[in-house]
């Protein structure tokens, strides 16, 4: 039998894309998760053309317009080397959105990988995996990613790294347990008896069936990655200015949030608002990914 | 048994598995020998936990750490599969020996298509493309009398109902036209037509491509319609062994005479008690020195014989009728009265 022969056969029926279609409908009437969904899409496409719709150059000062209060020309005033507030939040979205994404990938692939590996192997590796991954949770996570970029030197990579670090035995801890839950399932016994290499099992069965918890504790760490990363830049030890990150930015008009707190206030509004929606997001996928929890978090909201 | 018209497909020849116990090793499957010839279908029968499915997990290097098969010979087409490489062994599982799960609803991964997990089987052990192999998923769907295979090979396992599915793990053990293949209580989970449909289903695969079947039962009806040669397990051990109409005829052990009485029959008049068998099956752990089936047997009544020492599987009077009985010829003189 040819490839050739074979290949009418492998269109996918139009009956699965409408259920595929069906059932991100049904997903996006959970209320959380339609509201996290779109103030994300909001802030993702706020971090893509930024630099379009910023009113100022981000980076551009003048000293003969410092502090200047809210009014048509700045909304936001601007700070005290006399930057456009609004232009400089705008810009740092896309920061926040980076660090959230890659720290979620970043820690999503290793954590998955390590935990699975450790749950599915047993034995001697699964014990080393978790004392190992008991060391890591035992530290803050913050306190460790501070470290780590003060060992690296700061910038957008290192902190980056650190905090997905920082967040990879979590991940890793949660794939674990779930893999134990899945380990002793009949079908991972019938995909052994039909010959498939341990590695295969892990691959095609396990891990697929492990995922959904999984992507939950991965969400919502990334609203911890985008408030860890905020801490670092408040501290002077994430991204470097003039780059502006809504960490910075809270952290230049720190000293003057008496006379002009419009510049941390909002800031702190923009942090709020991304972690609020990844929170959302992840309780939605965590009562939608799991057909026994139908509650509805978040049906208040709309 | 040497008596068999051809050479045996599958020989298990003295297969022993142990599991670690508090007190020692614990004897799950005792020193069991069986045959299987091509065409052929042999029933295992025995209560529950009396090694049944660990007889043949063992064979297949499925047993569950810690246990672990400590002597005996497990030959497929003259290779012995317990002497092969993990790799080899991967490789003959589910290409050339394939077993179908007891329990149809829990044996389908949830989270992929029909299609998917037959194709699986194909990929796993042949170069097929993945065109190729749906193509031949869906041909063995149909084998198997799935209705619209070409669409219900895009549905998922919840979207089948359980017949449905045992079916459909029965397509998966026999993709690749294995030798032999073992169905482990392939009809426990299911209604009583729906039964009938998946005993009638193996048997027909059975005829077209001349595998050995073993049906592991607890269901003496499905050994009486389906099987030619019966093995009654206890404790881990093969009690009696012959063909099935011999053993049911003319049963040489008690073990065996008892589940026939324990049994309803449609012709025996209403009101008259059964005869179930008193006690509870052994604690592998705690086994009598003597035969398994002593304590509960109705021929030992106290022979020291029974307690003391452990009967052979030996030939009762016909050589390839098999009896591990000390009093099998009891049975012979009065034909029971059931």
């Amino acid at each position: 039998m040819s490839a050739e022969e074979g290949a009418t056969d492998l269109t996918v029926a139009p009956s699965a894309w409408r259920q595929l279609a069906g059932s991100l409908r049904d997903h996006l009437r959970h209320p959380g998760l339609a509201v996290g969904t779109g103030l994300l899409g909001v802030l993702f496409v706020v971090a893509l053309i930024a630099p379009w719709i910023a009113p100022y150059p981000p980076l551009k000062t003048n000293m003969s317009n410092t502090l200047a209060p809210i009014s048509g020309a700045h909304w936001l005033g601007t700070d005290q080397f006399g930057r456009d507030v609004l232009s400089r939040i705008l810009l740092g979205t896309q920061v926040s959105l980076q660090v959230a994404f890659a720290v979620v990938a970043l820690s999503l692939t290793a954590g998955t990988l390590i935990g699975a590996i450790a749950g599915f192997a047993g034995g001697w590796i699964e014990r080393i995996t978790l004392v190992i991954i008991d060391i890591l949770l035992a530290f803050p996570g913050f306190l460790f990613a501070l470290a780590l970029v003060a060992a690296r030197g700061s910038s957008l990579e290192s902190v980056i790294i650190a905090v997905a670090i920082a967040f990879t035995p979590r991940v890793a801890a949660v794939m674990r347990s779930v893999v134990l839950t899945i380990k002793p399932r009949p079908f991972i016994e019938s995909s052994r008896a039909i010959g498939m290499s341990e590695w295969r099992v892990l691959w095609r069965h396990v891990i697929p069936n492990a995922l959904p918890p999984v992507i939950v504790v991965a969400t919502v760490s990334a609203a911890t990655a985008i408030l860890a990363e905020a801490g670092l830049s408040f501290l002077g030890l994430g991204v470097q200015p003039p780059t502006p990150t809504w960490g910075n930015i809270i952290a230049d008009g720190n000293a003057l949030i008496t006379t002009n707190p419009w510049i941390s206030l909002s800031a702190g509004f923009c942090i709020a608002i991304a972690v609020i929606a990844f929170n959302l997001l992840g309780d939605g996928l965590r009562d939608t990914l799991d057909p026994q929890m139908k509650r509805q978090t978040g049906r208040g909201l709309l | 048994m040497t008596t068999s018209t051809t050479a045996p497909v599958l020989s298990i020849r003295g297969l022993t598995t142990t599991f670690p116990g508090p007190r020692g090793e614990i004897v799950i499957v005792d020193d069991v020998s069986l045959d299987v010839g091509r065409g052929e279908t042999l029933a295992v029968v025995g209560e529950s936990g009396s090694g049944k499915t660990m007889t043949f997990h063992s064979a297949l290097g499925l047993v569950p750490s810690p246990g672990r098969v400590v002597a005996g010979q497990v030959l497929l087409d003259g290779a012995d599969l317990l002497r092969l490489s993990p790799r080899e062994l991967r490789q003959r599982r589910g290409a050339e020996i394939a077993i179908v799960f007891q329990d149809p609803l829990t044996a389908l991964n949830p989270v992929f298509t029909i299609g998917d997990q037959i194709g699986e089987v194909l990929r796993a052990h042949t170069r097929l493309s993945r065109a190729a192999s749906r193509r031949r998923a869906i041909e063995t769907l149909e084998r198997v009398h799935i209705p619209d295979p070409h669409r219900r090979v895009d549905d998922f396992p919840h979207q089948f109902s359980g017949g449905m599915r045992q079916r459909a793990l029965i397509a998966m053990a026999i993709a690749l036209e294995p030798k032999i293949l073992v169905a482990d209580e392939p009809t426990t989970a299911l209604d009583v037509t729906v039964q009938a449909q998946v005993l009638e289903l193996l048997a027909g695969l059975k005829r077209e491509t001349g595998m050995g079947l073993v049906l592991i039962t607890h269901d003496l009806g499905v050994v009486a319609r389906h099987a030619n040669r019966v093995a009654v397990m206890y404790a881990g051990r093969v009690m009696e062994q012959g063909t099935a109409e011999r053993v049911f005829e003319n049963p040489r052990h008690p073990y065996t005479l008892s589940l026939f009485r324990s049994i309803p029959h449609l012709d025996t008049p209403a009101g008259i008690d059964l005869t179930p068998i008193e006690g509870v099956p052994p604690n592998p752990a705690l086994l009598p020195p003597g035969c398994a089936f002593e304590p509960r047997c109705f021929l030992a009544g106290g022979r020291d014989v029974c307690s003391a020492r452990r009967p052979a599987l030996t030939p009762s009077d016909v050589p390839e009728h098999l009896s591990r009985c000390w009093h099998w010829t009891e049975l012979a003189a009065d034909r029971s009265p059931s």
